[in-house]
């Protein structure tokens, strides 16, 4: 698995709102057809950039192919420095349909925005305390997969 | 340069000042029993009008008003004031700060509310002010009968501080 990993200043260069809509632009241009799901879900991803939840764990985004992407926010002394090395991906992964993306969220906030995103289906909140962990589907042998059974390398 | 230096000083302070104010009303809206989903479906309209205010030096103050809606008329329980302060720091050089034990604090002296209740968010502003969309023109409810609590600032960043109040009925 590839990972591409970028740095969005936020506040105070930034308001929340303004602050993803820069990682709408990061990930999708205007008018691609993946825009409007990132748009729809901005008050609630304001609120999580606000209590810096996306400064301790990174936005994880799983394109339909291609290398997943890590967004992090940078805060206080560090948004101005961020702001200055910001970098555009060279694919922006969710102008196409059939990606999915992970928000990271406190335990105090958590229940209220999985409820909010329920209606935004491919967007979901994880604890902030998993880190970079994301559940995605296991690929099956007859979609392509294969593995090395080592028990059998080893028999005799 | 040095220009430039004090035009990002005074932009970021507001865009700080603005958004912290806006995470602890919120925060005070979930410590005190309201439903967040208000906050949250308006925190756009809510985030440009105050940003916008405060960095032309329009924004007196923002409230929550917590009121109950099976009360006709007079039906404010609850009231919570921002008071921006433009001239907290004489110096204008001060760091960006959010001292969150105000706000809990806040929340620990007023208590709860019950889940009927509803709120709103009003920001009282000096003629002038740019129109931002989503905001209308409204009047404060009546605060007869209620006293007012002064607990500090919560906030601060450049030039700006943001004192909290709350208000507590104290007789009828």
């Amino acid at each position: 698995m590839s990972v591409v990993s970028r740095t969005v200043a936020a506040i105070p260069v930034r308001t929340s709102v303004a602050t993803w809509n820069a990682v709408t632009d990061l990930l999708a241009p205007a008018g691609s057809a993946g825009r409007d799901r990132l748009e729809a879900v901005t008050n609630i991803a304001a609120i999580l950039i606000t209590a810096e939840y996306t400064r301790q764990a990174p936005i994880v985004v799983i394109p339909a192919s291609g290398p997943r992407i890590r967004i992090r926010t940078a805060h206080g002394p560090d948004a101005p420095e961020a702001l200055a090395v910001e970098i555009p991906l060279a694919v922006r992964p969710s102008a196409e349909t059939g990606w999915t993306m992970s928000l990271p969220c406190g335990i105090d906030d958590i229940d209220e925005i999985r409820t909010a995103l329920a209606g935004h289906p491919g967007i979901e909140a994880r604890d902030v305390t998993d880190g970079i962990t994301v559940d995605e589907p296991v690929e099956s042998a007859a979609a392509g997969g294969w593995s090395i059974d080592y028990e059998e390398m080893e028999r005799p | 340069m040095n220009t430039a230096v004090h035009v990002n000083t005074i932009t970021y302070a507001a865009t700080h000042v603005a958004t912290n104010m806006l995470s602890s009303i919120r925060s005070i809206i979930k410590g005190s029993g309201l439903d967040p989903g208000r906050i949250r479906e308006s925190w756009d309209i809510l985030e440009a009008g105050i940003a916008i205010w405060l960095a032309s030096r329009h924004l007196k103050s923002v409230t929550l008003e917590v009121y109950d809606p099976r009360k006709g008329g007079d039906d404010l329980v609850g009231r919570f004031d921002f008071t921006i302060d433009y001239g907290y720091y004489s110096g204008g050089d001060g760091d960006l700060w959010l001292d969150p034990e105000t706000v809990a604090y806040t929340i620990r002296k007023n208590g709860g509310f019950p889940a009927r209740c509803e709120y709103r968010i009003v920001a009282d502003t000096a003629p002038g002010r740019a129109e931002v969309p989503g905001w209308t023109t409204t009047a404060y409810r009546s605060t007869t009968g209620f006293t007012r609590h002064a607990v500090g600032t919560a906030i601060g960043g450049g030039n700006l501080g943001a004192a909290l109040a709350y208000y507590i009925r104290s007789g009828t």
